[in-house]
């Protein structure tokens, strides 16, 4: 520490900044068979950074959260409109008792998430700019997901009348149950600060709002012909999510190049990588777990591209770490319920 | 599964160009590079890859910049973009067509045309002769709630299927892109992954059988030995006047 640089040493940060790739590859590649490789941030290949979540900050959104793993910070709010059955211009049908909503939520788009990068979240993203590819795809994988995962319930998102009995109607026969209005979810997702792994926080600040979510009780008044919402937070209600999805990403390190056999490059496969680390690897590998989910499956999205290295084997055990990453979410899920 | 056409260098404005087809969804590919790049693109060490992906109807949208970020991550990998530094490489991929029950598939489904953009891409940059480390071919596998596997299934099949994937191999047999939505286990990803790989890559006994045997109806198209087939046609004609002569 105290003894001053020689002629060809730098201090780290120098080095990280004149060449990042071989200041990844000093850190990851052990000195000596006994020390096990290391990471630039101290963490070792396979292990994540603690998140930390903190729900119902937002006082004006329906349900909201903050999720935070290491520098990278993420706000969601989640904002309930009521759409009018009266104002689709091609209403949905249901299929019967069998519906369980999750095709209704696909077709009147009632879960709307839009994430914001261009908050000045990192050097990459200039504040005030359109939105990025990175950040429109971003946006358009949080919303497929949401509808593979079957997250919300359609069901509960209906606003439902049921026309009340008269005296000179068939007595047996109810009057039958009526949509009026839908429940619309604006799920608004700003990034405060971005160091690496965008995806699974943002996927997990939505997990923790839509969580956190208080919905008014909603009611269709004939005379008004309007939806009424009640201001008393007892009657409100809260969505019943199915399962608990947790996405977690990794990013493969190769010294590979054209000039180098393959065989002679050397790999590592790192979790939930950081910024810097996300710019020295090309590949990259997301898997969505939800172990829960009725015994059968298990997962509900790989997305890899980018490299060749990570193979069958090799998905098997990212799965399998995956898995293991998703009981220390729950825990920290969980625990935020309370 | 159905059997796929491809055209190459059919385009004459662009250095490299290909349309392929399959499954219902025909794919135009335009390639200009190596040119000249736009001061915020450049990189000082390598070539800069551009992709468009063009929808057949109206303007692009989120869907499309995800399958664009794909397809240029894989195209990063296999493109050798430092022969070319301070360059840049433009992909264009326009839909021309796609099958028409595709509106029976989900709003939010986008897996269905990512092989053939995958493979007009390949194909285009062959096209354009730009120096690659590798090929690569994809294939769209779909899962029934039954468990059975169908290759590149008809759209009814996919609004039905409890999950879809896309694979895509280099000609060096690694696995380049995976992406797989629905419920699944790490066994049926690993069934749909060995079913892609024999669509993908030649397998030991298909190189000593000869290149084209499946003609035949039913046989299954083996998309390495139709790429190198395609490009063999096509160089064929072009050394046409030297040949004959």
């Amino acid at each position: 520490m105290a003894s001053a640089p020689s002629a060809i040493s730098f201090p780290p940060a120098t080095f990280a900044k004149l060449s990042p790739a071989p200041f990844v590859l000093a850190h990851l590649k052990p000195t000596s068979s006994s020390q096990s490789s290391t990471r630039p941030s101290g963490r070792s290949p396979s292990e994540f950074r603690s998140p930390t979540i903190n729900t119902g900050s937002l006082t004006h959104a329906s349900g909201s959260a903050v999720v935070r793993i290491g520098d990278t910070a993420v706000v969601c709010g989640v904002r309930g409109e009521i759409l009018r059955a009266s104002d689709i211009p091609h209403p949905y049908t249901t299929s019967g008792p069998g519906d369980d909503g999750s095709k209704e939520i696909e077709e009147l788009g009632l879960l709307i998430p839009n994430l914001e990068l261009s908050t000045g979240c990192s050097p990459a993203h200039l504040p005030g700019n359109a939105p990025s590819t990175l950040a429109q795809s971003l946006s358009q994988r949080l919303l497929s997901l949401l509808h593979i995962s079957k997250l919300v319930d359609g069901r509960e998102l209906r606003i439902e009348y049921q026309a009340p009995q008269t005296d000179d109607e068939v007595p047996d026969q109810p009057s039958e149950v009526v949509t009026k209005a839908y429940w619309a979810l604006y799920i608004d997702l700003l990034f405060i600060s971005l160091d690496g792994n965008p995806f699974d926080a943002a996927w997990a600040a939505i997990i923790a709002a839509l969580r956190d979510v208080r919905l008014p009780n909603a009611w269709w008044d004939p005379d008004r012909e309007a939806v009424l919402c009640s201001d008393r937070v007892a009657e409100s209600k809260r969505l019943n999510l199915r399962g608990m999805p947790i996405a977690s990403t990794f990013a493969v390190f190769s010294t590979a190049n054209p000039q180098r056999r393959r065989e002679e490059a050397e790999i590592w496969v790192l979790a939930d990588p950081d910024g810097f680390e996300e710019e020295q690897c090309a590949e990259t590998v997301t898997i969505v777990v939800a172990p829960k989910q009725g015994g059968k499956g298990g997962v509900l999205r790989i997305e890899k591209s980018g490299g060749g290295v990570v193979g069958r084997e090799e998905m098997a055990d990212l799965i399998s770490q995956a898995e293991d990453r998703w009981s220390g979410w729950e825990q920290v899920l969980l625990q935020e319920r309370q | 599964m159905t059997i796929p056409t491809a055209t190459l260098s059919h385009l004459h404005r662009a250095d490299g160009s290909a349309t392929y087809s399959q499954g219902g969804y025909t794919v135009v590919a335009g390639v200009n590079g190596p040119v000249e790049v736009q001061r915020r693109d450049e990189l000082p060490e390598e070539a800069a890859i551009e992709v468009n992906v063009r929808p057949a109807v109206g303007v692009g949208s989120p869907k499309e910049r995800q399958l664009e970020s794909i397809i240029h991550s894989t195209l990063r990998h296999v493109v050798l973009t430092r022969n070319h530094p301070r360059t840049l490489i433009q992909v264009t991929l326009q839909v021309v067509s796609t099958p028409e029950d595709e509106s029976l598939l989900r709003s939010t489904h986008s897996l269905s045309i990512l092989p053939s953009l995958l493979q007009a891409s390949i194909l285009a940059l062959l096209s354009a002769s730009i120096p690659l480390s590798a090929t690569f071919n994809a294939a769209l596998i779909s899962l029934s709630p039954s468990g059975s596997l169908s290759l590149n299934p008809p759209s009814k099949a996919l609004a039905d299927a409890s999950s879809v994937h896309v694979f895509a191999f280099s000609s060096h047999g690694d696995l380049v892109v995976s992406e797989s939505s629905g419920c699944f286990s790490v066994s049926d990803w690993e069934r749909a992954h060995d079913e892609a790989r024999k669509v993908c890559i030649h397998g030991p006994e298909t190189e000593t059988d000869g290149a084209m045997e499946v003609e035949g109806e039913g046989a299954q198209t083996n998309l390495q030995s139709f790429v190198e087939k395609v490009v063999a046609e096509r160089v064929e004609k072009e050394r046409y006047w030297k040949d004959s002569t």
